[in-house]
């Protein structure tokens, strides 16, 4: 940068004026400050609701779901196979095949319907984040009849851990002389179980998955073999789907996370962006106030201008001093309007006054994150547009009339 | 060779009344080493006579040489043309509240060399000339009214411009800051041979000068001192 506009910059710092503290630049700032802060405060939001819901659905349900090709289930060597051949895979971290059905869950005269999964708990690392979500009694499901389920279907059905429920499967009915029936099992409710999630926790019931085999009179079938990645394959995992189906001759199914789930993703995203470019507008609105402000500024200091220009300093110069004003001030503005935003931010995931509707939003809870991408990105754009608003006034520099300034004072 | 040429040199504003002719066609030659009074009424043309010369306004007609040179600079060419070869000291000092003495006394030299130490080392040897040395790092509003013009007097001098013109440099000062500065002006011309062309309205003034001039409607003439 110009040396000479370097130390009228570094005047402007020092200045006991404090010529940023003019009224209008105060505005500016405060503008500013507001606008960069809601977009930060928005942008975080976004951000963690996303990272949560991601982390969520991961923490339920695994990376890649191997199913039967043929819309069966799987039996024990396609199981083997699987397993087998996933093992030699660098990229997988493990491995277990489970049993799941839809049932109805019943305690006293309330009934809901329940999505059971038959798990193998006793299997060192399960793909799902099933014994972390378990909060309250005991994940381990080794008495007679025990299960796990989601705390909003436990509150939905008044259970509490100790209590039994009914669980009802229409699907495997027996024809009686009385009509037809469904089977039924008593289970007793051991643990709780929460993702974050309204749609898991509101459905989930988690059982032993030789126990739900019986219940369901199934022979050794699985439903799916779920697949949990190495952190670095996570993103990849659509494609390693497509790559297995073809290892395997098309005889299984293979879908990921990502498929299951890019359109809720992809809604995210652009949604994140809609919200970021509607609310850029309000930063381009504080904006007037840095046409104004330095408008005001270069009409304050006219006489100086004049002298400067008399004593040989060029227009550009002149141009360049007013810009590096204020794009240092922007700069410390819209960094101040971040970490205001973010404050804000965890101010509203801590507090406990609004929480989200969790049947309408998933999540039941305010969550936020702010990447370093969107810092940059917040950073860039405000910087342009205060960059592009300064550039207005600074036209009339070179339209200062000398004489006419010298004569008038 | 003159250092200043103007031939013809006609100036005219626009104004509700209709048109104002300022300067008619004037023609003047100034030395190197002279030192020269214009007089004349308010608003006789003395100061715009002066920025034309100086090349801080732009005229209608006639040409202006320098050191036998026609000046025809663009915008850009003027600035740093403006920043070497002439000096400014105006009626008000026009010293920049935010800087010190020393640092206005650099700030040509500043812009000329971009080497802020050596200009304003420059500087203290100039404010130590002009006995002003005591007060280089007071900011201009605790300098008093003759010292404020002696800064400027110094930021005139810093580039060592060929001429230095002097727009009513006495008119804000009382007799005895009047005398110091004119006395000033003429040590520095007789010292280091600094040519001056000095608009005035004091005959006083003007008496102490090499030659005297006065513009009368809108034309420049010789007067005996």
């Amino acid at each position: 940068m110009n040396k000479i506009v370097l130390f009228f910059l570094k005047k402007y710092i020092t200045s006991p004026k404090k010529e940023w503290l003019r009224f209008d630049s105060v505005f500016m700032v405060i503008g500013i400050i507001i606008s960069v802060a809601t977009l930060t405060v928005a942008l975080s939001i976004f951000e963690g609701y996303e990272s949560v819901l991601k982390d969520t659905i991961l923490g339920t349900n695994s990376h890649i779901y191997i199913f039967n090709a043929t819309n069966g289930n799987l039996i024990s060597d396609d199981v083997k196979q699987i397993e087998e051949a996933l093992q030699q895979k660098d990229c997988v971290d493990n491995t277990s095949a489970f049993i799941i059905t839809q049932a109805m869950v019943s305690n006293d005269n309330r009934i809901k319907g329940s999505i059971v999964r038959g798990i193998d708990w006793e299997q060192q690392q399960l793909p799902s984040k099933y014994k972390k979500n378990v909060f309250e009694g005991n994940w381990q499901l080794d008495s007679e009849n025990s299960a796990v389920i989601g705390y909003k279907l436990a509150e939905e059905l008044d259970l509490q851990v100790g209590d039994s429920f009914k669980l009802i499967s229409p699907m495997n009915s027996t024809v009686t002389p009385m009509g037809i029936k469904p089977k039924e099992e008593i289970f007793i409710l051991t643990g709780l179980y929460r993702s974050g999630m309204y749609e898991y926790d509101s459905k989930f019931i988690f059982v032993d998955r030789e126990k739900l085999s019986n219940f369901l009179s199934l022979q050794n079938e699985y439903t799916m073999v779920e697949v949990k990645l190495k952190s670095d394959w996570i993103e990849k995992a659509d494609y390693l789907a497509y790559v297995w189906e073809h290892e395997f001759d098309y005889k299984y199914q293979i879908s990921s996370w990502i498929d299951f789930n890019s359109n809720l993703f992809s809604l995210l995203k652009m949604e994140k962006w809609v919200i970021f470019i509607i609310l850029s507008f309000l930063i381009l609105i504080a904006s007037f106030n840095v046409v104004s402000s330095v408008s005001t500024s270069i009409i304050e200091k006219r006489t100086e201008l004049g002298i400067l220009k008399a004593y040989g300093t060029s227009n550009k110069i002149l141009q360049k001093i007013f810009i590096g004003k204020t794009m240092l001030l922007a700069l410390f503005t819209v960094t101040f309007g971040q970490l205001l935003g973010i404050l804000i931010a965890k101010f509203l995931s801590w507090q406990k006054f609004f929480v989200l509707k969790g049947d309408v939003y998933f999540l039941d809870k305010i969550n936020v994150q702010f990447g370093i991408t969107s810092w940059i990105i917040i950073l860039a754009v405000s910087m342009l547009i205060v960059f592009t608003a300064s550039l207005i006034p600074l036209k009339s520099i070179s339209k200062l009339n000398i004489t006419n300034i010298i004569r008038k004072v | 060779m003159s250092l200043i040429k103007i031939e013809k040199l006609k100036k005219s504003y626009n104004e509700a009344s209709g048109k104002l002719e300022v300067l008619r066609g004037v023609d003047l030659e100034i030395h190197p080493g002279e030192m020269i009074a214009i007089t004349g009424e308010s608003g006789s043309g003395k100061s715009t006579l002066l920025h034309m010369m100086g090349m801080l306004d732009s005229y209608d007609s006639g040409k202006i040489f320098f050191s036998g040179e026609q000046i025809n600079l663009k915008d850009s060419e003027l600035s740093e043309f403006r920043n070497k070869k002439i000096g400014f000291v105006f009626q008000s000092h026009y010293l920049l509240e935010d800087f010190t003495a020393e640092e206005n006394v650099a700030m040509p030299k500043f812009i000329a060399t971009k080497d802020f130490k050596k200009s304003v080392l420059d500087s203290r040897q100039l404010l130590k000339a002009l006995d002003m040395e005591d007060r280089r790092s007071h900011y201009p509003s605790q300098l008093s009214g003759g010292e404020q013009q002696r800064v400027a007097v110094a930021r005139s001098l810093i580039n060592s411009p060929e001429i230095i013109f002097a727009d009513e440099p006495t008119g804000n000062l009382d007799s005895k800051h009047s005398d110091e500065l004119i006395n000033l002006l003429m040590e520095l011309n007789k010292k280091q041979g600094q040519t001056f062309v000095i608009a005035t309205h004091s005959k006083e003034i003007a008496s102490k000068m090499d030659r005297c001039f006065i513009l009368e409607n809108g034309i420049i003439k010789e007067t005996s001192k």
